[in-house]
């Protein structure tokens, strides 16, 4: 092997590496907002969204290739998850200090009144990530505009099932928010 | 005809010209769907509602200045490796240096143009202080991928087909272990390694150590390694460490920081093939186990490898792992256990391509499943 291979070798990493780069901008560029969306939809909190998509696009890139075909479906599948975790994550958290509250409230404070705090608006997300990972992630997914084809794409189902994934993961989630509510 | 499915009903909510002329025949007709679709739609729109957001505004450019900052683990070698996480240096460490080891037993059959691919493999018993002393690869040279190791989590094992051009080994498991798997694949690699005279002298002089000199014509000189293509079979949750399971597949979702030890995993991958060119065998091998890293004993257990163009050595470090000759498959075969008993391997070589199977069980198990591989 010459000097030839040796440059064409050079060159072709570096061309290799830029290509990569180039490709991951692209798709930051083209997805990133639909991503920071899917996991707005989960935590109905933009800064926290924009943490998950960025970490979303970190672990992408650190484990595939942004020309990857499947490159779409994982970063919303992945935001989906990711922020679904997020809101199990801020539940127990919540748990803990309203316990704490509590015991140290009890003295002074309503615990009626505490359990209603913390009974907020946010129940629906957390009935949300309550549902098993694959019902909710449809609906987040759907619920964020994908269509039935890329839900599909994301989930690595047939389109034919996704109809049938979001009836029962609709009834799911409203007898979850019911149930949840009535705690 | 009979009634339409929920799922049917459900889609003619986004998209009212769903149904089929049959199936609108059939609607029109029939209560029972219609009162059906009125329940379904209406859940459908309470769900809507429920999980309706202001629009979110978002910075790209920032958010992409953000992410490009954000450190990223290195990987050694180019390599990325998915499923070894940064925070592994140990296990870097003994990989690292298992590679530096297998370089140096190539290198020492594949100069001057000779050719190497493994038909079989052998154990190269190595102590840890071995491992610890030896150079990295990249203190003697420049290694370069003209095409870039691409490990990446696959959804299926028809997309680690796809991605490798291998065909999946089908694996009977016991019923001790989780059928919950995850997919890695990788096409093939080539990387050339060129050796540099200066670069080795002055890594070497950095640490305060004198090499000895490259011998003629090896500065310069290439080594090209082809490796892979290769599929990974991971069973086990990978995902205890990060909340809840999620689904069979997790193409999408392992936090890398998160991932808990497999069970088992079963890899195949083509031997590497190895060309050399600018050097004769005796000067390279000469030159490499006189290294200061490579002790006496290291470059005996080398030199006793038998046939060393069509032999896979398997540096095994003997403080930690025992190892036996097994016949696999109806080849030979190596079979590694650690001393703890907590985890047991075995590799082998049939039809040039090189198998492994391992995981957290017990020696006689693992050759169960490796026997068992289709």
């Amino acid at each position: 092997m010459g000097a030839n291979f040796e440059m064409a070798s050079k060159a072709g990493t570096r061309n290799a590496v830029t290509s990569n780069e180039d490709s991951f901008e692209a798709l930051f560029s083209a997805e990133y907002g639909r991503v920071a969306g899917i996991a707005n939809r989960v935590l109905a909190d933009p800064h926290e969204a924009e943490d998950v998509a960025q970490e979303v696009f970190i672990d992408f890139n650190r484990l595939h290739s942004a020309s990857a075909p499947y490159a779409a479906a994982w970063l919303y599948r992945a935001a989906a998850h990711k922020a679904l975790n997020r809101v199990r994550g801020r539940r127990r958290r919540e748990k803990r200090e309203l316990s704490q509250a509590m015991d140290e409230g009890a003295r002074t404070m309503d615990p009626q009144h505490m359990l209603e705090v913390s009974e907020d608006r946010r129940h629906v997300r957390q009935a949300l990530a309550r549902l098993a990972p694959k019902p909710a992630t449809v609906l987040v997914l759907r619920a964020s505009g994908l269509s039935y084809a890329e839900v599909a794409q994301a989930l690595g189902v047939g389109i034919g099932q996704i109809g049938t994934l979001l009836r029962r993961a609709e009834a799911a989630l409203r007898k979850e928010v019911i149930r949840g509510t009535s705690l | 005809m009979a009634h339409l499915s929920d799922g049917t009903l459900r889609r003619k909510v986004d998209d009212a010209d769903s149904l089929t002329v049959s199936e609108n025949r059939h609607y029109s007709a029939c209560a029972d769907c219609q009162s059906r679709y009125t329940t379904l739609a209406d859940d459908a729109r309470a769900v809507a509602g429920a999980l309706a957001v202001p629009d979110l505004k978002v910075d790209v450019a920032s958010a992409f200045s953000r992410v490009r900052s954000a450190p990223a683990a290195q990987p050694r070698f180019g390599i990325r490796l998915p499923i070894v996480r940064p925070a592994s240096r140990p296990v870097m460490g003994v990989l690292a240096a298992s590679f530096v080891v297998l370089a140096l037993v190539v290198t020492a059959v594949a100069a001057g143009g000779l050719f190497f691919q493994p038909k079989t493999v052998q154990v190269v018993p190595v102590s840890v202080a071995d491992l610890q002393s030896l150079n990295g690869l990249g203190d003697f040279g420049t290694l370069t991928w003209t095409t870039q190791p691409a490990p990446q989590l696959v959804t299926s094992a028809a997309e680690a087909a796809s991605v490798s051009g291998l065909q999946v080994p089908v694996v009977t498991l016991p019923s001790t272990v989780s059928h919950k798997v995850t997919y890695a694949a990788m096409p093939a690699a080539v990387g050339v390694f060129t050796f540099d005279a200066a670069k080795a002298a002055a890594t070497a002089a950095k640490a305060g150590k004198t090499l000895p000199a490259m011998p003629a014509g090896m500065d310069g000189s290439k080594l090209t390694v082809t490796v892979g293509p290769a599929v990974v079979e991971i069973f086990g949750n990978l995902n205890i460490g990060a909340g809840n399971g999620t689904g069979t597949t997790t193409a999408a979702t392992p936090d890398p920081s998160q991932l808990a030890l497999p069970q088992l995993v079963v890899g195949e991958s083509s031997a590497p093939v190895v060309t050399s060119s600018g050097v004769t065998t005796q000067q390279l091998e000469n030159y490499l186990l006189s290294l200061p890293g490579v002790s006496a004993n290291l470059a005996a257990a080398i030199r006793a490898v038998n046939d060393p163009s069509t032999t896979l050595p398997i540096p095994i470090p003997i403080e930690y792992a025992t190892s036996s000759s097994v016949t696999v498959q109806g080849v030979g075969g190596v079979a590694v256990g650690d001393n703890t008993g907590l985890g047991a391997g075995v590799i082998w070589i049939k039809d040039s391509t090189v198998y492994g199977v391992a995981g957290t069980l017990k020696q006689d198990v693992i050759l169960d499943i490796a026997n068992g591989l289709k």
